[in-house]
């Protein structure tokens, strides 16, 4: 189940991980949010930004010119 | 109905103003040089930049990005951008407001609360951000980074960014107001010029001119020590050196740890009743360093209001009632 949704099309990092923390920040442990970028940079960002908040990324999906990630918020941090 | 309104025009004399930047710094009108009499027996003064209309020494370079960005019609359509620590933010928003230019601002997490409220009273977007923001690949300096993003973000379209780090309008900014300032007020006559590594407009910009007047003038640059919290300074061991950063006009740098900086900021309030932020004490420490300085200017770059609740840390329960 998706909690929330997050689309950072055309930004480029570190916005979308700027974006990702501050709406897994405010989300309860277990939810899970959809992140979709656009920026190839993600690919090595949000994983590592999961593993620095404790976050759990569940999904990491490459489609045509974006990548789509579902990352379930860890324990309270 | 209209007012009428008197014909009365700026007049520096009479300290009497046609529009808040009138008062921006300049040879004109420069911001004060006090000499400190009981910190030490040395001839050292201190460039009182909190004297500025926006508060600090950051407005001459805020008024020389915007004027840049404004020739070149980079704001033509777009809004403004700028990671900051909160001195050049704050002028830039004052300046940029009065050009109907909308400011966002990426400012490091740990910057005190005191300048991200001015900034939102100012109207400003701001955007905490923690330092080490992008896990991989980019330097310690998150709110840069996070400002060029947002800057190269949807083609570039939305906003443009002042670049304080590599604009060289920040080290004109300095080389054409507060460089021959410092040269005026003391006649020539200063010896040593000390100032903080920060955007390094300022050292690369009075630097440059001072050695121009006069090539024997020793420029020392302050480093703060990894973590510290002089907000303004930059450790290059943390972060990238500026791209506009000289090091031909440097002869020296004095590192200076934050015990030092707060202990010389608690003595200038103190012994000269001179209300400072902290970088200033971190710039007399670094004069307490050195010997033989002849007349020696330092920068105070802001007052110690933006900064009450690092000073409350400092003090504890000094000046309180031990009871």
């Amino acid at each position: 189940m998706i909690d929330e949704k997050l689309d950072t099309s055309g930004l480029l990092c570190p916005l979308p991980v700027y974006k990702a923390s501050t709406v897994l920040s405010r989300m309860e442990p277990g939810q899970v949010l959809e992140l979709v970028c656009t920026d190839p940079g993600s690919l090595a960002d949000i994983p590592a930004l999961a593993r620095q908040r404790g976050d759990i990324l569940r999904n990491v999906e490459e489609q045509p010119g974006r990548q789509v990630f579902l990352i379930e918020k860890g324990p309270v941090q | 109905m209209t007012t009428q309104l008197t014909d009365l025009e700026t007049d520096q004399h009479l300290r009497r103003y046609d529009d808040i930047r009138d008062l921006l710094p300049g040879p004109d009108n420069p911001t004060p040089l006090v000499r400190l009499n009981r910190i030490t027996n040395a001839d050292w003064y201190l460039k009182i930049e909190w004297m500025n209309p926006f508060g600090s020494l950051k407005d001459r370079t805020a008024a020389y990005l915007l004027a840049g960005m404004v020739e070149r019609g980079e704001l033509d359509g777009r809004d403004l951008v700028e990671a900051t620590s909160g001195n050049t933010g704050i002028a830039l928003a004052a300046l940029a407001g009065l050009l109907g230019t909308h400011l966002t601002v990426t400012i490091p997490d740990g910057v005190p609360e005191e300048k991200k409220v001015l900034l939102r009273m100012l109207g400003a977007e701001v955007w905490p951000t923690p330092d080490d923001l992008c896990p991989v690949d980019h330097p310690k300096d998150g709110a840069i980074a996070l400002a060029r993003s947002l800057a190269a973000s949807e083609g570039g379209s939305r906003y443009a960014m002042a670049n304080q780090y590599e604009s060289e309008d920040n080290v004109k900014a300095h080389y054409e107001t507060t460089g021959p300032e410092i040269w005026n007020q003391t006649e020539g006559r200063v010896r040593t010029f000390v100032a903080g590594f920060g955007t390094c407009g300022t050292i690369t910009g009075i630097g440059r001119f001072l050695k121009e007047q006069d090539p024997s003038i020793r420029v020392i640059g302050i480093e703060p020590q990894k973590g510290h919290r002089l907000p303004g300074l930059k450790s290059f061991e943390e972060a990238k050196q500026p791209s506009i950063l000289d090091w031909s006009v440097i002869d020296d740098v004095i590192h200076v740890d934050d015990e030092a900086a707060y202990a010389f900021t608690k003595r200038l309030y103190r012994e000269e009743s001179l209300m400072v932020g902290p970088s200033t004490g971190a710039v007399v420490a670094a004069l307490d360093q050195l010997r033989d300085t002849g007349l020696a200017v330092g920068i105070s770059a802001d007052s110690g209001f933006k900064y009450t609740s690092y000073f409350a840390d400092v003090l504890g329960d000094e000046g309180l009632p031990q009871i």
